[in-house]
């Protein structure tokens, strides 16, 4: 704590500041060594313009001027119109008070020191050099559209759980996002206003919406025919309008297509954006590279496709990427279980019209879904939309029975009125090996229901709610489960960065201490040998003086 | 006893630009076939000269310019560099000399206008850096406009160190560093001696401010067009 000298006729209390207790050394009325040995230029008598007198007057402005008004933060385009200099010598005084902690010590920190100054000793360093950023990176912005200058704000929601320091984007609201976000979890807001939600109901009007001709009323298809209009409005107010589909298409939503043709032309075409748009009809140039930068791996590309221009087979290397990525394992359980059905099918005739899906030797190489910003769920829908519907229902049957078997309350909703023994013989066999399983569960199903092919079909209608309730709830279990596990990896991750940092500024400080012991060590030596010399001096001295005083000098001079 | 510093007393120094990087800016402005190519950059005068030549190369194809354009750019570049050059054999005036250094330019839809001092003889000044604070400090958020405040102060410096070697040139015959310093392009240096006196404040009077603040102006797409209209009036 320091307290200004004020006039006491100008103030008639003190005023408290708060300045860092390493920089207690600064004194209104004199320069301390810190100073004049970071600020040589001031001290040496080099120039009339620079003085310990003007230095003085600049350091005494600056301080004054930020303390009055201690909550905002000082800039020093603010000072600089103020005094007389050059203004990189000025600069030189700002930074020094300011890492000081002399200025802007209560202020607000901005969020931009981009460069890494080292701080002076004790300084908040760790607040300042272990910095985590989240959100978009400083200098990109997050917009709604490409090419639009509004930035866009995510909603909070609240995942400040890991606990590190939050860096907030100079100027404007930081676009905080919680990890592990997906791109349609953000925005996917923005994707459905683009389409109109009905007035009245609150859904969806995806095809056709009708306005309301004195406003700004929006009711669905469905609601004017049934003559909801909302209140005080009649039937003649309204003006249909097709939206259409090309709202959907716009800017911003990516198609998994889109996103696969992307990739291979840039396999292709690598830097050549003109080709490259051209490949993917419906997204400009711009769009083809925004896209390409949010990737995950979308700088891998850039780089690697001049590389592999000349490599034979661009989807191998899509796949290769592909299963690097942990949220694809469950892709490929996907992929196996389609593999087993497809053999299944062929062995028992299940439906009966099981003849016009493919033959099983033919395997077929489903097309890469390199896109690993979609959620899960996502994917699943969309493999399952590539296949036939006799595939999908073989596959939803199966995995519906891998679920099963964690649990046994979705079993005993789907086969009400089998024996429970058969049920007590399954469960325990599927805990370690879940394919095994599902081969002989899938065709233990398949047997009980050819054989109650007639009584399950009369069951189906009832409970028919509950199992699709059921299915999801399982599966949602499982994702959740999965992401849990893989948010408890990087917790652990996170935690072991964190002890190296911290290890290796421990070490940091050590070789420090060291060094300065060594200093210690050299100074005290220095320390005795002149101790030595002023002995030897005050020795010759005394010789001097006692010659003199022999020879019965009776004056002499000292 | 008031020597006036020690202005004469540092040895000569090769010519350069008075910052801590050595960087030449380089102003282009070519025309050809009614296309126009107006750029502002800086350039490192210690990169060999072949790499001009693939400079002109890569812009003109990021850019989808003309072929043309490549001989020309290189030309010009080259022309600048080598006057630079011609310059660097020579000593330069090393005594202390604060100029005033003003800002106007305008750059997509920002408008800045500045006024400061700037010590040519301070070979650690960045205008880089001030570039950098300045647009922190404004907050302003086109990432063009820093670096081209940094080429605008560039220039200016640039300016001044060329044309006063060409003074120190032409009055070889006079001797003493005092003499040099009142007989200096005018009005461009600042009495040294009048301002940093002795019992005079260098903090500057109130009503003084506005002239040294920076102003920043954000224009709107009519404006932008109306004022570049009037540049290209202007320059032809």
């Amino acid at each position: 704590m320091e307290m200004p000298q004020y006039d006491p006729n100008t103030k008639p209390e003190f005023e408290l500041y708060t300045i860092p207790s390493h920089s207690s050394w600064f004194r209104w009325d004199d320069i301390h060594e810190t100073e004049r040995t970071a600020l040589k230029e001031f001290f040496d008598g080099s120039s009339i313009s620079r003085t310990p007198k003007i230095y003085k007057e600049y350091r005494d402005f600056m301080i004054n001027k930020y303390r009055e008004e201690p909550s905002r933060r000082l800039t020093f385009t603010q000072v600089r119109k103020s005094l007389v200099g050059d203004v990189s010598l000025l600069h030189k005084v700002f930074r020094l008070l300011d890492e000081w902690g002399l200025i802007n010590f209560g202020a607000v920190s901005r969020g931009d020191d981009s460069d890494n100054r080292d701080s002076s000793l004790g300084d908040t360093e760790l607040k300042n050099q272990v910095k985590i950023e989240e959100g978009a990176p400083n200098g990109v912005r997050v917009v709604a559209l490409p090419n639009s200058l509004k930035p866009i704000s995510v909603p909070n929601s609240g995942a400040d759980g890991s606990g590190n320091g939050k860096v907030v984007v100079a100027g404007e609201t930081g676009v905080k996002l919680p990890p592990l976000t997906s791109y349609l979890d953000v925005f996917g807001d923005l994707v459905k206003l683009k389409g109109f939600k009905c007035g009245s109901c609150g859904e969806q009007c995806n095809s056709g919406c009708y306005e309301y001709s004195k406003g700004s009323f929006v009711i669905c298809e469905k609601c004017f025919k049934n003559g909801n209009y909302g209140e005080d409005k009649s039937k003649d107010d309204f003006r249909f309008s097709d939206l259409g589909g090309n709202s959907l298409t716009h800017g911003a939503t990516w198609t998994e297509a889109e996103t696969l043709l992307l990739l291979e032309s840039v396999m292709r075409h690598g830097d050549n954006w003109e080709l490259v748009a051209q490949n993917v009809p419906t997204k400009s140039k711009l769009d083809c590279i925004s896209k390409l930068i949010e990737l995950p791996f979308g700088e891998f590309m850039m780089g690697s496709a001049h590389e592999m221009n000349s490599s034979s087979c661009p989807t191998g290397s899509l796949n290769s990427l592909k299963e690097g990525q942990s949220a694809s394992s469950e892709n490929q359980n996907d992929v196996k279980m389609e593999d087993q059905v497809h053999d299944q099918m062929n062995e028992s005739e299940q439906n009966g019209d099981a003849a016009t899906e493919e033959p099983p030797a033919k395997r077929k190489r489903i097309a890469p879904l390199s896109d690993g910003g979609s959620s899960l769920i996502k994917q699943v829908a969309h493999i399952s939309t590539m296949v036939g519907p006799h595939v999908t229902a073989a596959a939803a049957e199966a995995a519906v029975a891998a679920l099963c078997n964690e649990s046994s309350y979705p079993r005993e909703i789907f086969d009400g009125d089998e024996d429970y023994l058969a049920n007590g013989l399954l469960s325990p066999t599927m805990v370690s090996d879940p394919e095994r399983a599902l081969q002989v569960d899938a065709s233990k199903m398949e047997e009980n229901q050819s054989e109650t092919q007639d009584a399950s079909s009369e069951k189906n209608d009832v409970p028919l709610n509950l199992r699709i309730r059921t299915a999801t709830a399982t599966a949602l279990g499982a994702a959740a489960a999965n992401a849990k596990l893989l948010a408890d990896q990087e917790d652990r991750e996170i935690e072991h960065l964190v002890a190296i940092i911290i290890e290796t500024q421990m070490k940091k400080l050590h070789s420090k201490i060291n060094y300065f012991d060594d200093l210690e060590l050299i100074m005290e030596k220095e320390y005795n040998e002149m101790m030595q010399l002023k002995e030897c001096l005050v020795e010759e001295r005394i010789d001097v003086l006692e010659r003199a005083l022999k020879t019965g000098v009776s004056k002499w001079r000292s | 006893m008031k020597l006036p510093a020690t202005s004469s007393s540092k040895a000569p120094v090769k010519f350069r630009m008075p910052t801590e990087d050595n960087l030449v800016p380089i102003r282009l402005d070519i025309e050809t076939e009614g296309q126009r190519y107006k750029d502002a950059f800086t350039w490192n005068p210690s990169d060999p000269d072949s790499e001009v030549v693939v400079f002109a190369k890569r812009t003109v194809r990021d850019l989808k310019l003309p072929p043309q354009f490549i001989t020309q750019i290189a030309q010009s570049i080259q022309t600048q560099l080598t006057e630079f050059r011609s310059y660097e054999g020579q000593d330069m005036y090393t005594a202390e000399k604060i100029v005033p250094i003003k800002l106007d330019l305008r750059v997509n839809h920002t408008l800045i206008k500045d006024h400061f001092l700037w010590d040519l003889n301070n070979y650690e000044s960045d205008p880089e850096e001030f570039a950098r604070t300045f647009c922190n400090d404004m907050g302003i958020e086109d990432p063009e406009v820093g670096p081209a405040v940094a080429f605008a102060i560039r220039e200016q410096l640039y300016e001044s160190v060329a044309s006063a070697r060409e003074i120190k040139i032409s009055k070889k015959g006079r001797r003493g560093a005092e003499h040099a310093i009142s007989s200096k392009g005018g009005g461009n240096a600042l009495d040294l001696m009048k301002l940093f006196r002795y019992n005079s404040s260098v903090v500057r009077k109130r009503k003084e401010w506005y002239v040294y603040e920076p102003i920043v102006d954000i224009l709107s797409n009519e404006e932008v067009d109306a004022l570049e209209a009037r540049e290209d009036r202007n320059t032809r």
